[in-house]
């Protein structure tokens, strides 16, 4: 094999690095679209048997949002082994305990149960907060995009920008605010 | 199936199965250590390989005659029996003549010795004026690169089995040797030559030993030593800046499995593009990519056409050095074998 050739295999099979913010997203939604890029399937090259999934890190898993009542009624079930070993969890529970936790199973339950899961669920990277090492942060090279808008918060907008919002009416000027 | 594996066994094994098949749904107790007795005995003692012409129904001279005929060529009768006479054969002859107590008459001019480097002289002009014609931009010692993988024994003695002529040979050595084989394909050349012309001849040529280029990447023939020099160097006979390295993008740096891809730039224009795993193979890899652009050898620019019917005659002049390349006098010279080829 020339040097050309080899070259030209490892920068196709390159694997590469992808950035996720899950900041108010939901990681069940997340899960599907972050196992694609685990197991490569967004390239053309992509075939099963084919070694060719990228890593991809997550941060902000603590700001992860869910959808109604999940917080409460979505629970985590665990068995001991022994009798009466049963245990559910609630999610907020769960989220307490470890705040990666809770995205990770989402993920893992997305891979389909085979073989590989195990060492495609080792190039997922979860980080509870902005806080990534440096040696990984260097390997990262493409972000992947939030699954939904982040919709920005009342207090995060300045006064100055509160004031110049459009008002659809004016209040009658003996109208009292309390 | 068996029956295949275990030709000189047959009568044996047809019993046994037969018989087996009959009387039992299934196979018997015997049959497995059975296949196994005689998988044993076959690879103690593999059947012999006999050569076509001890087989009853063998006709030398239909067979030289349809060889021809297969090819689509004429071939004159006798030439064609000289080009498939190696030296070898005639000495077995002689020693056996003499062993017998015939006098040997003189044997020369009958094998194809003569006719060798009549045949690979024909075959080296052909095949320069081809390549040179059809990559009139690529490197003198590329083409002379190619010209050798195609004249190479490997190669040579690939197309002699593959049109049929080993079993014609007449020759000492069976199975028959490629060193044996590519000669006789020289031979058969200048036969070809003799009997139907250069013209047809460089038709033959074309379509049987340069198509054989068509699956390879041809920029593999000939490596370039330092391609970045060799960038450099062009470089400054085009009487331009030096190409100026760029990373483009990297992956997983920290990683064993890293990748940089570096892209080489002249006046802010890229010029070549390569990846690898350090900086310096990268940039290795985007000057020989940009040495194949130049050369108009790269992926997208390379499909090379085994339709041309060319003029043999023509003396073809050799293609510009590495050294001496620059784009003016590649221009020069296109210019000059298109207007000696209309």
């Amino acid at each position: 094999m020339s040097a050309w050739a080899r070259t030209k295999q490892w920068n196709t099979f390159t694997r590469i690095w992808h950035l996720f913010d899950a900041t108010w997203q939901n990681p069940i939604d997340c899960a599907e679209t972050i196992g694609l890029y685990l197991k490569g399937m967004y390239k053309p090259i992509y075939h099963p048997m084919s070694d060719c999934g990228d890593h991809v890190v997550v941060i902000n898993t603590k700001k992860i949002a869910f959808p109604g009542q999940d917080w409460r009624w979505r629970a985590y079930y665990h068995h001991t082994g022994y009798a009466k070993g049963a245990s559910y969890t609630r999610a907020w529970e769960l989220h307490d305990k470890d705040p990666t936790l809770i995205f990770k199973k989402a993920v893992y339950s997305k891979l389909g149960n085979n073989l590989q899961r195990r060492y495609t669920m080792q190039r997922l990277h979860l980080f509870a907060d902005e806080k990534v090492p440096e040696d990984i942060m260097k390997n990262i090279t493409n972000q992947i995009r939030p699954i939904k808008i982040v919709p920005r918060t009342l207090d995060t907008y300045s006064q100055e920008e509160i004031k110049s919002f459009p008002k659809i009416f004016d209040y009658p000027k003996d109208y009292i605010i309390r | 199936m068996l029956l295949i594996v275990l030709p000189n066994l047959q009568e044996e094994v047809v019993a046994l199965y037969s018989c087996s098949r009959k009387k039992y749904r299934e196979y018997h107790r015997f049959f497995s250590p059975l296949l196994k007795q005689l998988k044993r005995r076959q690879i103690i003692a593999p059947p012999p390989i006999n050569h076509r012409n001890t087989y009853l129904e063998w006709n030398y001279e239909a067979e030289l005659y349809s060889f021809g005929k297969r090819l689509g060529e004429e071939f004159d009768n006798e030439l064609l029996r000289q080009a498939l006479m190696q030296r070898s054969y005639l000495k077995k002859l002689e020693e056996e003549q003499k062993r017998v107590g015939i006098e040997v008459s003189s044997n020369e001019n009958v094998d194809n010795v003569c006719m060798i480097p009549k045949g690979e002289e024909i075959l080296q002009n052909f095949t320069l004026l081809y390549l040179r014609h059809i990559l009139p931009r690529f490197p003198e010692e590329g083409i002379q690169s190619i010209k050798d993988h195609l004249m190479s024994e490997e190669t040579l003695s690939h197309v002699c089995f593959h049109i049929g002529a080993s079993e014609l040979i007449l020759c000492e050595d069976f199975p028959v040797e490629k060193s044996t084989l590519n000669s006789t394909m020289k031979a058969l050349i200048f036969a070809l030559h003799e009997s139907s012309g250069l013209e047809r001849t460089s038709v033959f040529i074309r379509d049987f030993i340069l198509t054989q280029i068509a699956e390879l990447d041809i920029n593999d023939l000939w490596n370039i030593e330092n391609p970045i020099e060799t960038l450099n160097t062009i470089c400054r006979n085009e009487d331009v800046d030096l190409p100026e390295p760029r990373i483009v993008g990297d992956s997983g740096v920290n990683t064993i499995l890293a990748l940089y891809r570096v892209g080489l730039y002249i006046n802010k224009k890229l010029i070549g593009l390569g990846s690898g795993e350090s900086i310096k193979i990268a940039h290795e890899m985007a000057a020989s990519d940009a040495l194949r652009r130049l050369f108009g050898t790269a992926e997208h620019q390379l499909n090379i056409p085994f339709n041309l019917v060319l003029n043999p005659k023509i003396k073809s002049e050799p293609n510009l050095g590495v050294k001496d390349w620059c784009e003016k006098r590649v221009q020069e010279r296109i210019k000059q074998t298109l207007s000696l080829n209309e």
